[in-house]
This record gives structure tokens, C-alpha cells and sequence, in this order.
């Protein structure tokens, strides 16, 4: 699903990934855990088409991201979606609109549309709420549209970056729940955070963590022991 | 989608942001206005200047002291010969009593019995004792209609020696560069609409385009959700050049409304004496051009301002 060979990438005059080699295979839930800085967004930015590698091989779903043109950006985006820790809804819009918006762009009638949302907010129990704005909902029930709009176009790859950052623990444990349930239907995860109670809660996922730009391997026998990385000097741990 | 729906979305969406709607619109409505004025001065100074392209005038002066009889009889053929546009004739008596309202045009007094009628109605100085020894001529001041097929100079020159050997006819006197000035004035005129119309199109370009994209701001965040699930470019163009195409074309006519009212304010200040200057509105296909241009350049700009 994901493959990334040697991949560096600069961002404002700084190489914010370093020789990142990185594969992921259909149906794995992994994390991308690190530090503040780390280059977990810019990697998770890289996925979704939003960052160019300066150089390297980097092919996610099929798409080649090295030759990824402007007109191939849409296709890209409709086999992978990303949630955001500040949601990335549109608060003047129903829960309903938000969530169809991602099947409207994908030209799916009006019919089909009205069925899927509905399924989908009848999952994530927010039928009462389809018709409220979106700014009138609390950030749990903002994060679950946002994810409710992923989850409607049936995705190959879900990019999260820290999805649980702006909720309580409660609500957090609920959508690392959805997550899973969403990733053993066969959906590629990815999610990026520095919440340990996160990856408690998702033992089974594979972690990979980030320092400065690089993919550090986890010490053996020790999966916790990579959120306490130290800043590496003159490139080694 | 269709693009009719998309294009529906765009006008349905502009509910969303009233107060940078209402800024927008504001603001296309006040440049296209700005060069609405132009067009309106253009216009009028184009008016004033045909009203007198085409014309010759000549002025007539008899000998002093020539048979008033005879030179009344020139002026009546005068009147009936062909392409005669306007005649204004003056008998010594007249001027004299046209030179007496012009020296003391407050006071008021007597004229002269037997002054033409029209130029003897009030008088000031009184000249009475220049009866008998009216040192002014015979005077008549003759407009003719250069005809289509002639060169307007060598029409004149021709007109001038006729009327020149007219029995008792001291001097004439005539202003070729009259003509020359309003041809040049007519010719400036076209010349500058073009570029005028190009500047006005690039300023409105420029306002419209500027204020769509500062617009964009509030849609920022749509835009880029859009992005991320996966819009085409034109999905997420398509409504905000409808949004650019509505500004444009409401701004427009907002602008036609304004610069009527503009018009009928300049009418009732200019046409008094001594301008009485008839301020016109714009021709249908000016004012239908002014809404159409400021359309499709608010279109254009969106359109611009949507890429970016």
C-alpha cells in the first residue's frame, strides 16, 4: 500500500525527512509515533500528496508521488483520506453535508448518497444529529464526522495525524476503537501520535517512530521504549 | 455533478459569507460606477462636440450704412438657399441695442423702436443720441450643413467667395479650425475608448480580482476540505467563478442604478444658464456593455483568483 525508498524531503530550507525507507502493506494498522518535530505531519503530508520528496521512490496505492502532476492529485485523494486533530470540518455546514461532500466530488447520485450517509452516521450513533451544524457540535462529535466522511468513501488508506489530540481520554479510546473496527475491514491505517495511552489501546498495530526527520527502529523487546527517544548525534542513536 | 448544479452551489453558497459577499459587491459596484463616469463624460462631450461636427458658420457684415431694405432681401434668399442650417440676423439697430443689454445687462431702459424683435426686449445705457449715426453693420450670422460628399475646407473656401460677393458685403469671417478641432475631438474621443475600455477592464480586473481572492480567505478552509476528499479542480472552481460571475453582474446593474441617479444630479446642476448643459445617460448598448464587461471580468478574475 505505502512504499518509500531512501526518501528525503525539505521543507522551509530544512530536511524535515531523511532517508525515510518505509512499507506498508495492505490491511496494517500503523503508528507513527515520535516527539514534537519529529516529521510525523511532514511524512503523513508526504502520503497524501500535499509534499513533494525531493528525492527517492515513493508509491502509495499504486500512484507513483515522484511524477504525481496537479491533475492526478484528485485520484490520489480519493484512494486516501486523512483526519486532522483540528477536524477539518466546515462548521456552517450539517453533519449530513460534511459527510456527503466527500461523495459528492466523486460524482455518486444523490440517491446512493442519502443511503450511505445515513448508514454511516447510523454507525457512529449520530442520527439525531444529522441536521445540526457542525459548529454547534462538541470536538468529539466534530472528529466523528470528520472520520464518518473517511469512512464513507470506503478509503484503501485512512492518513490520521493525531486524531485524539484535541479530545478526552473517553472519547479518544472511542475513536482508536472506530479505527480498528474501520481497519478489520481491510482499511490501511495510519496514524500518527504521541499519546501513549494511544498505542495501549491498539497493541496489535506496528509502531514506527520518528527523530528528526529519520526512522529510528525500536530497541527489541522494548515497543514503549521508542516514545523516550533521545535526539540523535552526528546521525546515530 | 453538472455543472449547472455546481454553478447553483456556488450562488446558493454566497448565503454563507454575507459581510464578504456584501464588501465584494460593494466594491465591483463602485469601480464599475468610476468607469461608468468615464463613459458618461465621454459620452456627453461626444454629444456636445457632434452637435456642431458637420456644421459651417459664417459671419456676415454689410458696409455700414447699406440699403436695410436690400440686405433684408439677401437674408430672406439666404434662409431658403440649400443646406442653410441656422440664420441670425442683426439690423444696426439690433446690435446696437444687443451691444446696450451686453454693456449694462442690469439696468433696465428703453430700447430702440424698431428693433428686431427678440433683440430689443430690454436695454440698459441709453445710445439713443447714436440714432441717425449707427456706426454698426449690418450683421447675420449663417450656420450651413457641409454637404456628406464634400471636403469640409474647400467647401468653405467656396462658400466664403459666395458670400463674400454678395452686394454690399464689407467682410466674412469664418473658423476653419472649428471643424478641424471638433474632428479632432471626435477622433480623440474614439481613439481613447479602446485603451479606456482596456484600462477600465484591467482595473476591475485587478479590484475584483483582489477582492475575490481576499473573499477566498473566508473559503479557505471549504477549499481546502474539498482538496483533501478529493474534488476535481473545476468542482471547486466552478461555484466561486458562479460566485465571481453573480458579483459581477449585480455589481453592474448596481452600478447602472448609481450612475442613473449620477446623471440625473449632473442634469439638474449643469442645465441652467448660462451652461444648459443637457447631461445625457448612456446609449442601451453602453450601459448593456458596462454590466457585461464588469461580468466577465469578475468572472475572469474569480476564475484567476480561484487557480491561486
Amino acid at each position: 500500500m505505502v512504499h518509500l525508498e531512501h526518501v528525503n524531503c525539505i521543507l522551509g530550507g530544512a530536511q524535515a525527512l531523511k532517508d525515510v525507507t518505509l512499507h506498508v502493506e495492505r490491511g496494517e494498522f500503523v503508528f507513527l509515533t515520535g516527539p514534537s518535530g519529529a516529521g510525523k505531519t511532514t511524512l503523513l503530508r508526504v502520503l497524501y500528496g500535499d509534499l513533494k520528496p525531493k528525492t527517492g521512490a515513493a508509491d502509495v496505492a499504486g500512484v507513483d508521488l515522484m511524477r504525481l502532476r496537479g491533475a492526478q492529485l484528485p485520484e490520489l485523494r480519493r484512494k486516501v483520506a486523512v483526519v486532522f486533530q483540528d477536524f477539518k470540518v466546515l462548521p456552517e455546514r450539517t453533519v449530513f453535508e460534511n459527510i456527503a461532500i466527500a461523495l459528492e466530488v466523486r460524482g455518486v447520485s444523490a440517491v446512493s448518497i442519502d443511503r450511505r450517509v445515513r448508514a454511516v452516521i447510523r454507525a457512529l450513533d449520530m442520527e439525531e444529529r444529522s441536521y445540526a451544524r457542525c459548529s454547534e457540535l462538541s470536538g468529539g462529535e466534530q472528529q466523528r464526522v470528520a472520520i464518518a466522511r473517511s469512512m464513507v468513501v470506503n478509503p484503501e488508506l485512512i492518513l490520521a495525524d493525531e486524531p485524539t489530540g484535541n479530545l478526552d481520554s473517553d472519547l479518544s479510546r472511542h475513536l482508536i476503537e472506530l479505527f480498528k473496527q474501520f481497519n478489520t475491514y481491510g482499511t490501511t491505517i495510519i496514524m500518527a501520535t504521541h499519546n501513549r495511552e494511544v498505542l495501549a489501546w491498539a497493541p496489535e498495530a506496528r509502531q514506527v517512530h520518528l527523530v528528526r526527520g529519520q526512522i529510528i527502529p525500536p530497541a527489541p523487546g522494548s515497543p514503549g521504549s521508542v516514545l523516550e527517544a533521545r535526539p540523535i548525534i552526528g546521525g546515530h542513536l | 455533478m453538472s455543472t449547472t448544479r455546481l454553478f447553483l452551489r456556488g450562488v446558493a453558497d454566497m448565503r454563507r459569507f454575507p459581510l464578504p459577499q456584501f464588501c465584494t459587491l460593494l466594491t465591483v459596484c463602485m469601480v464599475a460606477l468610476l468607469a461608468g463616469t468615464g463613459l458618461l463624460i465621454l459620452h456627453n462631450v461626444q454629444h456636445e462636440v457632434l452637435k456642431t461636427q458637420g456644421q459651417a458658420r459664417f459671419q456676415i457684415y454689410w458696409k455700414v450704412g447699406a440699403d436695410v431694405n436690400a440686405v433684408e432681401a439677401q437674408w430672406a434668399d439666404l434662409k431658403r438657399a440649400p443646406g442653410v442650417a441656422e440664420v441670425s440676423t442683426f439690423t444696426p439697430r439690433a446690435a446696437l441695442s444687443e451691444l446696450m443689454r451686453g454693456l449694462a445687462p442690469k439696468v433696465s431702459g428703453g430700447g430702440f423702436a424698431g428693433a428686431d424683435a427678440g433683440s430689443n426686449a430690454s436695454s440698459g445705457e441709453d445710445f439713443a443720441w447714436l440714432e441717425g449715426e449707427n456706426p454698426l453693420p449690418a450683421t447675420a450670422l449663417v450656420s450651413f450643413d457641409i454637404p456628406p460628399a464634400e471636403a469640409p475646407e474647400p467647401w468653405m473656401g467656396r462658400m466664403y467667395a459666395r458670400l463674400r460677393g454678395l452686394d454690399g458685403v464689407e467682410q466674412v469671417t469664418y473658423n476653419p479650425t472649428q471643424l478641424t478641432l471638433a474632428t479632432g475631438w471626435i477622433a480623440l474621443i474614439q481613439n481613447a475608448a479602446w485603451p479606456a475600455l482596456g484600462f477600465f477592464a484591467l482595473v476591475v480586473g485587478l479590484v475584483v480580482g483582489n477582492t475575490l481572492k481576499l473573499m477566498m480567505l473566508a473559503r479557505k478552509d471549504e477549499v481546502e476540505i474539498l482538496s483533501l476528499v478529493g474534488a476535481r479542480p473545476w468542482f471547486i472552481r466552478a461555484p466561486l467563478f458562479a460566485n465571481g460571475v453573480v458579483q459581477g453582474l449585480a455589481g453592474g446593474v448596481l452600478s447602472l442604478f448609481c450612475l442613473k441617479f449620477l446623471q440625473s444630479w449632473l442634469r439638474a446642476v449643469l442645465d441652467v444658464p448660462p451652461l444648459f448643459l443637457k447631461v445625457e445617460f448612456l446609449p442601451l448598448w453602453q450601459s448593456v456593455a458596462l454590466v457585461l464587461a464588469t461580468t466577465c471580468v469578475a468572472g475572469l478574475a474569480s476564475l484567476i483568483a480561484a487557480r491561486r
